[in-house]
């Protein structure tokens, strides 16, 4: 599901260091101007942790087994600052585990980050609109992998013709995976809502 | 949860644990892109084994550098099956009526070995540092003090959750849970990571509230001083030329 190294051409690798990089800055220059930075480094770094932690979770399927992404689930926890924890939290998985090469953790940032952004307003959306909890959060868990799999086909195909039906096996190994984060990324936010419902963030701006 | 430790061998002495922390990542990171974008294949199987020299060099035990550069190879194996069959060229083997293309055999083979060069320094580059020192090195490069301290608290709270959350799966294990892809396996596996999430926000309050009495103010703080020395110089000027080199060659030798 990461991009590695040597993959994407030039071009597509350094549209999404630029991409990535300045959502990243937009958003965190954003967040220091509406509260205290010094609060929120710790609090997001730990739920970044948590996610990395949680993504490393296999689930076996048949005779192989895939391991979650919860993209979906980070945007509807952290809101926009899902998008620079995504950054972080790749950095740490192709540093720590090679999953991913260092020349793609841009392009792999706007590839999850952009979808767990959506999903969060998506989220709050139907939310504040009274469509069910569990359904909201199957639909943006599913959502979240989902449209990871459209941006990993469009980068493939964009990067040469070649790819064009890699590009369409890759979509397809999605299909899986979205169903089971679907059910999960459902089943944590009811969790959440009866446990602990200001986690989630409702009432934030932006 | 096996703890992702990259720096275990960090402690070594060779001329590449030697090298300046600074001069490391800038010299490597060059070398990395510039590996990763080779267009010929036979540059690329040259950088492989200039990637497997520096590796041998650096005195990192092989067990350990094979197991993740395996990981690689494993992700980017389908490749190599898929393009001979998907992409158009000359046939060079037709098997029970699938034709193999000769382009797509070269192409995803050129893939595989510039992505296996390219990791292959990465892991030369994070596993002869350690990791603190990697993230100071990156400080004082000026990538931004936010970005390198989340790094570091996140860095630092895998290993606490991991451990947080081997001990509850312990618990679920003992209790005759066994994970299956059904609806059941899966909502309860959420629950679980809906736990693990309440558990950790409870946690970042106790940490920040500890820090803020330690005196923290959202800076980071480094002690390490960094210092260059000619031979760091010398070799970061050479790896810089080796990348410049493998992109630049067709005009050099003619």
């Amino acid at each position: 599901m990461h991009i590695s190294d040597g993959v994407l051409s030039f071009g597509v690798v350094v549209i999404g260091w630029v991409i990535a990089l300045s959502i990243s800055a937009f958003i965190l220059w954003r967040c220091k101007s509406q509260y205290d930075l010094a609060e929120s480094i710790p609090k997001i770094s730990i739920m970044t942790a948590a996610f990395f932690v949680a993504s490393l979770v296999h689930v076996s399927i048949g005779p192989t087994s895939v391991h979650l992404l919860l993209n979906g689930l980070l945007g509807v926890v952290l809101g926009i600052m899902a998008f620079p924890a995504m950054l972080v939290g790749l950095t740490l998985q192709s540093f720590l585990f090679q999953h991913g090469g260092i020349t793609t953790i841009g392009i792999n940032n706007v590839m999850m980050g952009i979808p767990a952004i959506l999903a969060y307003w998506i989220f709050r959306f139907g939310y504040r609109k009274g469509f069910s909890p569990a359904f909201l959060g199957a639909l943006c868990g599913a959502l979240g992998i989902l449209l990871s799999g459209i941006f990993l086909a469009l980068f493939l195909i964009s990067t040469g013709e070649e790819f064009l039906e890699v590009a369409y096996a890759a979509a397809l190994v999605h299909v899986p995976i979205m169903i089971i984060e679907g059910i999960i990324t459902g089943s944590v936010v009811t969790f959440l809502l009866k446990v602990r419902p200001e986690l989630l963030p409702f009432d934030m701006e932006v | 949860m096996e703890y992702p430790e990259i720096d275990a061998f960090a402690s070594l002495d060779s001329f590449i644990h030697r090298l300046d922390p600074r001069a490391k990542i800038v010299s490597f990171t060059v070398l990395i892109f510039s590996f990763a974008f080779v267009n010929d294949i036979k540059i690329a199987l040259l950088i492989l084994m200039f990637s497997a020299l520096v590796l041998v060099s650096s005195r990192i035990p092989l067990t350990f550098a094979v197991k993740r550069i395996r990981l690689v190879f494993f992700f980017l194996f389908p490749l190599l099956i898929i393009m001979p069959v998907t992409v158009d060229g000359n046939e060079f083997v037709s098997i029970s009526g699938i034709s193999l293309s000769i382009e797509g055999l070269l192409y995803s083979s050129l893939i595989v070995i510039r992505a296996m060069a390219a990791v292959t320094l990465a892991l030369i580059m994070l596993a002869t540092t350690r990791f603190d020192v990697t993230m100071k090195a990156l400080y004082a490069l000026g990538v931004p003090g936010i970005l390198v301290q989340m790094l570091m608290f996140t860095y630092r709270y895998i290993f606490v959750i991991s451990d947080e959350f081997s001990r509850m799966w312990k618990a679920m294990e003992c209790k005759g849970f066994r994970l299956k892809a059904n609806y059941y396996g899966l909502s309860i596996l959420g629950n679980t990571l809906g736990m693990l999430i309440i558990k950790s926000y409870d946690r970042t309050s106790r940490v920040y509230q500890s820090m803020l009495s330690k005196g923290y103010g959202g800076r980071p703080v480094t002690m390490i001083q960094f210092k260059m020395s000619a031979k760091d110089y010398v070799l970061s000027i050479c790896m810089t030329l080796i990348a410049i080199f493998v992109h630049t060659y067709q005009l050099v030798l003619l």
